[in-house]
């Protein structure tokens, strides 16, 4: 290892040992709070991208936000990992919301955009083609080719908070305990801000029942539920 | 191919002097902290660590006017409280780093891959005190990697190969729900196959396990998992690659929550597993 790769690692540890005292500093029992136990109020889904940490862009604390992030803030609808953190969220924790965030110069996004064949990344990518063709006639007619871009990253948002809501979990909770409520988000890298794309959940969740409706069955609620 | 040069790398940092050992006894009783009364109680979780949230609390639940309309939702809501402070943090982080986010739009570099644990309480860059723009992050239950996972796969591939990380690091952490659910033998629904690989942990370890108190052993079985996501991290022929060609690093760290500290895990192999391993997953174009 290079004088400088151990030289950023030892920075990392210092600057934890400063995250620690920082903590304490402004609550003594921070640690002792988030030892007890988690109660986020929160799931969020966003990119993997190292420009979008979720804690940072939302103001919230270690302990308010339960988080997965991947590729491109996809929920495809047969990945086990996404479908986990879904149903450990909404059925375990009992979060209020679920936050599905993308962000303008998404990489994964582009990269669905380009004619080339990247190997691994093609099946997973290939969901936000499919979103491509589920509003291929309003990405189209849009002539600026980052407007349209930037509408297909917009779009991809909304596809997973569909996702989202199609869930056995999500249903059922919403049903019987009025929450959670799914929202989509798009975090702008130029200037640091969120923006509220104001998914309308009760619409959207009208919307799908007619095909995914999931939550009549009671015998599959909590604990021995799917996704 | 030096296999030497190769365990070199594969070396994990000197431990970090001031580590700290996992959380010794029980956790406390959680911290009511949701207006819940009995008619709305959330089940009682196997994948709890702590006594359930919903204790005395007289306030009545949410309603769905309440929760479903978001102009009722008051300045106390975290979702309204987490948009104010990112316009906050927005403008606060533009004027001590003016120029991040302008060089942000133009692309990532980031020099590390985290692969931890979606657990609320590890706020990866938080944590690290690293900014936007620093750390490519993968979070799931109980940091696990299936080897057949396109989504953790995904995030592998593109990190390694295309941006080009220079560490990539599994953390876990102690007082693991997933860890708590795969030392019981509750039936959990979709989570049973995602738990699978800590199953198959416990069972290769189940006599070490079985001779530990209770809480040591899902400890132990955190600092296990840690070691067995970095097994599959480094059979993907990608890391292998760049483990070889240009000097990448695979560390595994747990990090305390009690105590907000990491500690790193000694990761060495020997130089007869180093070999093993680039002849049994190292692959050519």
């Amino acid at each position: 290892m290079t004088e400088d790769m151990k030289r950023n690692i030892a920075t990392i540890f210092e600057n934890n040992k400063k995250w620690v005292s920082a903590k304490k500093e402004g609550d003594g029992a921070f640690f002792d709070k988030l030892a007890a136990g988690q109660t986020p109020d929160y799931l969020y889904i966003g990119c993997s991208d190292s420009r979008v940490p979720a804690n940072e862009i939302m103001g919230l604390e270690a302990g308010e936000v339960f988080v997965h992030r991947n590729i491109a803030n996809l929920v495809p609808n047969i990945d086990l990992n996404v479908m986990s953190v879904v149903n450990y969220a909404v059925r375990h924790l009992g979060v209020k919301h679920i936050i599905v965030c993308g962000h303008y110069n998404c990489g994964g996004v582009k990269a669905a955009l380009t004619p080339t064949d990247l190997g691994l990344l093609n099946p997973w990518l290939r969901n936000i083609r499919d979103v491509y063709r589920l509003h291929e006639k309003e990405l189209d007619a849009i002539q600026d080719e980052t407007k349209r871009y930037n509408r297909l990253v917009e779009l991809n948002v909304v596809e997973s908070c569909r996702n989202v809501i199609k869930t056995a979990a999500v249903q059922q909770s919403y049903r019987q305990k009025q929450y959670p409520i799914v929202h989509g988000w798009v975090f702008d890298l130029q200037d640091g801000l969120l923006r509220d794309l104001h998914i309308d959940f009760e619409e959207m969740l009208k919307d799908v029942m007619k095909i995914y409706h999931l939550s009549d069955n009671e015998m599959h609620s909590e604990t021995s539920g799917g996704a | 191919m030096n296999p030497g040069g190769l365990a070199m790398q594969f070396r994990g940092l000197a431990r970090a002097s001031q580590a700290v050992h996992p959380i010794a006894g029980l956790p406390r009783l959680a911290p009511v902290r949701h207006s819940l009364n009995t008619t709305f109680l959330p089940r009682v979780s196997a994948f709890s660590t702590t006594a359930p949230a919903y204790c005395a609390n007289s306030q009545s639940p949410p309603t769905a006017s309440e929760t479903n309309n978001k102009s009722s939702l008051d300045s106390t809501d975290k979702y309204v409280a987490g948009l104010r402070h990112n316009k906050n943090w927005a403008a606060q982080t533009a004027r001590e780093h003016p120029d991040l986010f302008p060089t942000l739009a133009n692309g990532q570099q980031p020099q590390i891959l985290w692969i931890g644990c979606s657990d609320s309480r590890c706020a990866e860059t938080s944590m690290l005190g690293l900014l936007p723009g620093d750390v490519f992050v993968h979070r799931n239950i109980a940091n696990i990697l299936h080897p057949g996972d396109l989504s953790s796969g995904a995030v592998i591939e593109f990190a390694v190969k295309h941006l080009k990380v220079k560490h990539v690091v599994v953390c876990g952490h102690t007082s693991c729900g997933g860890v708590a659910a795969a030392m019981g033998s509750k039936q959990l629904g979709i989570l049973d196959p995602w738990l699978l690989p800590l199953r198959q942990v416990r069972e290769r370890n189940l006599a070490i396990l079985e001779s530990l108190p209770v809480d040591q052993a899902a400890e132990k079985l955190v600092e296990l998992n840690v070691r067995e996501s970095l097994n599959i991290v480094t059979q993907k022929s990608v890391v292998l690659e760049a483990i070889q060609e240009r000097g990448l690093q695979v560390h595994g760290l747990i990090y305390d929550v009690a105590s907000g500290v990491l500690r790193e895990l000694d990761t060495t192999d020997s130089d007869e597993v180093i070999k093993k391993r680039l002849v049994a997953f190292k692959l050519e174009e």
